[in-house]
């Protein structure tokens, strides 16, 4: 058996880390403590999705996960998704739609769009509900952050030829249902 | 809940003889969900349940076996021939959520919004149960009051056994809720068997709107030996609404509870019966 000391070890955006914590830290503390600030904390209690992060590439509330269950994992925050002079494709498409009021939810909205991506060919309206139903906008600007996100999609669907975008039904309605 | 230290022990066997010796100072811990919200006056011992290899999904027999540190999302993308579990698992909070939470954290600890209990009465599901050795209880034993109590001396769950559905049988789920990832405020499932147009046998169970999930056995008398038709749901699904005692509800009264209760119901048997007759999705 395993008695961890109050270590934890986990690949963070590409490097491989070991930090101080404690058995009942959440791994949002952590990652803020740490200067991985673009992870919010908004409710603390997984309805919101700010401090939405990639866990082993899955979407995971932060504010809901021991640090300790990140050990061995690939954790990526927000900081590996783009930075403020080289935004990321979505990042991008965010800031054209003028989708970004406050902000505060965007960076969960960017982590929870990456798992959309990187793991599912079929960007049908079901499936991006489903991967973006765990995200609240307080600002309430979904319309436009749906907008710039099918941009992505339709482009990323148009080069795999796997659906063309001329005459696809997609909906520019709100993400949520 | 506060920790104080976080175990991964490395077997079965390991996990229970560090919660045996831990008694209530240990906890076992699966995605670790509704750790967060619970109470306790000292802190625990988390004993990590996820590195034990119970997170998988096979059909062997008449069974399709369900590891208990399954992730619901797993059981939600999961397909197979009458496989029906994925309806609730899609239905349960958020993608995040169900990325991480397990179906054993969803039934070894019963709260009251839980959906899952609901559904695995009415499959007739059976509970693997490692004490040292495995053993299996059917869900009416395992949910008949708080399944906890079966693991306070150290005892885990390991898999859930889901009976393969035969071509006569059918399934249907209803949750509602106020908006999609919200916490259920009724929900029902049923399953029918058939013999042509009648119901051979049915198994009903509720929950959320009752104080603990339950199966309906005045819904299920008013179905068997009747035809699988609107007018017998209807009233099987009148039998439900005063067969129980529904909870007030935020700004809800327990007539529109029992309302919503009945709707429901006859949602739910219409579904089912569907299944039955070759619905496929
Ligand atoms: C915001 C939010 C919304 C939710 N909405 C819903 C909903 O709509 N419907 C619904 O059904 N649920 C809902 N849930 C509940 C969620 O599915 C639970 O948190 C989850 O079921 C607990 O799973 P877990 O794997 O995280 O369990 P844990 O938190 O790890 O454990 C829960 C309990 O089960 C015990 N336990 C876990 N595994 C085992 C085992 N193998 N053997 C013995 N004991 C074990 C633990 O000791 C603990 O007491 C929601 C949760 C949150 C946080
Ligand atoms: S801060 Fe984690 S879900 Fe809101
Ligand atoms: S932009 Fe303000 S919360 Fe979404």
């Amino acid at each position: 058996m395993t008695r961890t000391s109050h270590t934890v070890s986990f690949t963070l955006n590409g490097e491989k880390k070991t930090f101080d914590t404690r058995p009942d830290e959440k791994l949002l503390t952590l990652l803020r403590r740490e200067g991985y600030r673009g992870t919010k904390y908004g409710c603390g209690q997984g309805t919101c999705g700010a401090c939405t992060v990639l866990v082993d590439g899955k979407a995971t509330y932060a504010c809901l996960l021991y640090s300790m269950q990140a050990e061995g994992r690939k954790v990526r925050t927000i900081e590996s998704a783009g930075t403020f002079d080289k935004p990321g494709e979505f990042q991008k498409e965010l800031i054209a739609a003028g989708a970004v009021q406050c902000g505060y939810c965007i960076p969960g909205m960017v982590m929870s769009a990456t798992a959309l991506m990187e793991s599912e060919k079929d960007f049908s309206d079901e499936i991006v509900k489903e991967y973006m139903d765990g995200n609240l906008c307080r600002c309430t600007g979904y319309e436009k952050i749906w907008v710039a996100l099918r941009r992505v999609l339709d482009r990323r669907e148009a080069a795999t030829a796997k659906r063309p975008v001329a005459g696809k039904k997609t909906s520019s309605k709100g993400a949520k249902k | 809940m506060k920790l104080s230290e976080f175990i991964r022990p490395a077997s079965l066997a390991e996990a229970r003889k560090a919660l045996r010796e831990l008694g209530p100072k240990g906890m076992p811990l699966a995605g670790g969900t509704a750790l967060h919200f619970m109470q306790s006056k000292t802190p625990v011992t988390a004993v990590d349940l996820t590195g034990l290899g119970l997170s998988f999904i096979r059909r062997k027999g008449g069974f399709f076996s369900i590891g208990a540190a399954t992730p619901l999302s797993d059981i939600q993308r999961y397909r197979s021939p009458r496989w029906a579990m994925h309806e609730i698992c899609r239905r349960i909070s958020t993608h995040q959520i169900r990325n991480v939470s397990t179906i054993g954290g969803n039934i070894c600890r019963v709260f009251p919004w839980a959906d899952l209990p609901v559904v695995l009465l009415a499959m007739n599901a059976r509970m693997v149960i490692y004490s040292g050795k495995e053993s299996e209880m059917g869900a009416d034993e395992f949910f008949s009051s708080q399944p906890a109590r079966l693991f306070s001396g150290g005892n885990l769950l390991t898999a859930v056994k889901i009976p393969v559905l035969k071509a006569q049988h059918g399934f249907g789920s209803v949750k509602a809720n106020r908006n999609a990832a919200a916490f259920s405020l009724v929900t029902i499932a049923a399953l029918l068997e058939l013999d042509g147009t009648t119901i051979k046998s049915a198994r009903v169970a509720a929950g959320s709107a009752i104080p603990f999930p339950k199966r309906l056995p005045e819904v299920e008398a008013a179905l068997v030996g009747r035809e699988a038709v609107t007018d017998v749901f209807k009233k099987a699904a009148a039998a439900g609404g005063t067969a129980a005692k529904w909870n007030v509800r935020e700004g809800m009264s327990a007539d529109y509870m029992r309302q919503l209760a009945e709707v429901s119901l006859l949602d739910a048997l219409e579904r089912a019966a569907e299944f039955a007759r070759g619905r496929v999705d």
